[in-house]
């Protein structure tokens, strides 16, 4: 360390001004990336540079070069991360951690690890960061699309592909409430998807009821145990819209998935609808009506008491399974109507 | 059997599990009085998953590039991991106001002491440890050749605006950076001289926003990188002064096609190549002439 420290008092004489003058220019740009590293960060604060999610990126090559003694090629490869580094203080803390931690790997030889006889942790402790996770791989997504966005890529894939893990992850969470949280933020990242893939602006949007869950219809549910074709027992995704407090529900007929709306708006009533489900794409085994799940058109109209039954889709999912029951829950975490016509 | 960090990349969910259960044992042994303490473990174990999710690892997939996590031995990611949360423990610990003498007391001795990382790391041409803090990376930074070139090339960017490259003229000579002031005043003397100065703060302004920009953008020094490659592998034409290369020999595991085209594009956007986005380039020798100056210059 000492060393260290003279080589550090060597270079302030000469380069000084030069460094102090970096940190002039660098460090002038405003900082919203400064949010603390161990809360999940707001949708809308966090990594909104697209350049910041491409440095963070390189921490790990970068401290691993730095360990393994740098070529000149490495230098100039790392040199806009260096400069980010003088700039960012979230960076900047990032890479002590990582330099650190990988420095712990150095001479390590590959050989078993004994996991496996590690002591279990408590089930509700294991929940608590699967909600987080979660909630990670969703705020991530939408850094993705935000930093796509902001380089004119086409990051949709990528930004699925997290959407698409975390809404599997959601469906190991037994607890209803807790898969809620984990999701939570899921409505707001469909807003950033290309505008190809938003739907028109809709006459209606449901949400599940989550708190409802995993439960067969109950003889106290008069509404629903009333409705023809929902005998008593069936598993049903309920629906319920913002405002209005429609409901609606989701059932399964055999491998048929049949939306039920009830007390639609007179204006519906007579028509057709095109039903969206924006993160219909996400679970490749639904097979959407028409194929695609932006825009199923109804197969009747709207009744003239305001009531449809339609089919969506089939799948080999289960509504009666609960891991599958969850994963068909979190798809339809928005499901929007509107005139066909 | 235990998880891998490609496990976690393709098989995030049926890998979380054995993760988490890694982890919390880790962050029990490692926070002390505070091991039965829920939220300090959470705390601990909540910072390394955010920290691998950021690094495009855990669900990344082939989505995100494999950085050197990726390459590690699954006894070197099980380290960096135990490290990670060593490291947070110890964070959390300081803030209860906890005494920690030393990061080797919440080390587990079993696997830490045999390899101890201090008496491994050799000591980089960084110093070590390099970058503690944001000084000192700007003063080892200014102190490294290749990143002064990178400063300087930024600067000479400005000659297009005239006016801004004369206000950071003027800057650095204030502030006693005089050599390097007097070179780009020798360089743009033509650019400089019908330029009179006005509203210095406003033209120094946009100047930092300029350099801010280039010095953390890839293409000035992929453009050093790639002219530093295109000397290194040149295959001659038979009977033609003119040299040509294939882009993919310019590829490697560090240096991906997408950053040899920005390093190309950028060297064709100064001049000192010809080249559209071709799979091959080809250079004459005055060309080659130039990209070994382009590279080597300092001020």
């Amino acid at each position: 360390m000492n060393n260290y420290i003279d080589r550090l008092f060597d270079l302030r004489d000469e380069y000084l001004p030069l460094a102090q003058w970096l940190q002039l220019i660098l460090a002038d740009a405003p900082h919203d990336l400064a949010a603390g590293l161990t809360t999940v960060p707001d949708v809308d604060d966090q990594f909104m540079d697209a350049d910041h999610i491409t440095f963070y990126r390189q921490i790990p090559d970068f401290a691993q070069a730095l360990l393994m003694n740098p070529t000149r090629e490495d230098i100039l490869r790392f040199g806009p991360l260096v400069f980010h580094l003088i700039a960012c203080p979230t960076c900047h803390a990032a890479y002590l951690e990582i330099y650190d931690a990988m420095s712990a790997t150095i001479g390590i030889k590959d050989e078993q690890i004994a996991t496996g006889q590690l002591p279990q942790p408590a089930t509700n402790t294991l929940t608590r960061a699967q909600v987080y996770t979660c909630q990670l791989l969703i705020h991530q997504a939408a850094d993705v699309l935000r930093a796509a966005r902001h380089e004119h890529k086409d990051q949709d894939a990528w930004a699925r592909s997290l959407l698409q893990q975390a809404i599997y992850f959601s469906s190991k969470i037994p607890q209803s409430t807790q898969r809620q949280r984990a999701l939570q933020d899921l409505v707001d990242v469909a807003t950033l998807f290309d505008k190809e893939d938003k739907s028109e602006s809709a006459a209606q949007s449901y949400i599940p009821v989550l708190s409802g869950g995993y439960a067969p219809v109950q003889k106290t549910t008069r509404r629903l145990t009333d409705t023809p074709g929902r005998p008593e027992g069936q598993f049903v995704i309920r629906l319920r819209t913002k405002l209005s407090k429609l409901e609606g529900t989701i059932t399964q007929n055999n491998d048929i998935l049949e939306l039920h709306l009830e007390d639609l708006d007179q204006e519906l009533r007579g028509r057709f609808l095109l039903i969206s489900i924006p993160f219909g794409p996400l679970l490749e085994p639904v097979r959407w009506i028409g194929g695609n799940p932006h825009a199923i058109k109804s197969v009747v109209p709207v009744g003239e008491d305001g009531s449809l039954i339609t089919p969506l889709g089939s799948t080999d999912l289960q509504l009666s399974i609960q891991e599958e029951y969850n994963l068909l829950e979190a798809m339809f975490i928005i499901l929007d109507v509107r005139p066909a016509d | 059997m235990p998880f891998t960090a490609h496990d976690l990349r393709y098989n995030l969910s049926d890998s979380f599990p054995k993760l988490y259960t890694y982890l919390h044992s880790r962050a029990r042994l490692s926070l002390g009085t505070f091991a039965y303490d829920a939220d300090e473990v959470e705390i601990v174990i909540e910072h390394v998953i955010e920290q691998l999710t950021k690094l495009g690892l855990l669900g990344g997939g082939d989505h995100t590039p494999e950085t050197a996590l990726d390459r590690l031995n699954n006894a070197q990611f099980h380290a960096f991991l135990n490290r990670s949360v060593t490291n947070k423990a110890i964070d959390r610990l300081r803030k209860r106001r906890l005494p920690t003498s030393s990061l080797s007391a919440f080390e587990d001795a079993g696997i830490e002491e045999e390899n101890d990382p201090l008496n491994t790391i050799s000591d980089s041409i960084w110093g070590s440890p390099p970058f503690p803090t944001p000084e000192t990376a700007a003063l080892q930074a200014a102190s490294q050749k290749d990143l002064r070139m990178l400063i300087k090339k930024c600067i000479e960017g400005l000659h297009s605006a005239p006016r801004q490259l004369l206000a950071v003229i003027q800057e650095l000579e204030e502030i006693g950076i005089q050599d390097l002031a007097q070179d780009l005043r020798d360089e743009f003397a033509m650019q400089l001289a019908q330029v009179e100065l006005s509203h210095l703060s406003q033209h120094k302004d946009h100047a930092h926003k300029k350099l801010r920009q280039c010095l953390q953008h890839s293409s000035t020094n992929l453009a050093v990188l790639v002219a530093l490659r295109l000397t290194e592998y040149r295959q001659n034409f038979p009977g033609t002064d003119e040299i040509s290369f294939d882009i993919k020999y310019l590829v490697d595991e560090r240096f991906s096609e997408e950053d040899v085209r920005m390093g190309l594009h950028h060297l064709a956007r100064i001049g000192l190549l010809d080249w559209h986005g071709e799979e091959v380039v080809h250079i004459t020798s005055d060309q080659r002439k130039h990209l070994a100056h382009f590279y080597e210059e300092e001020e």
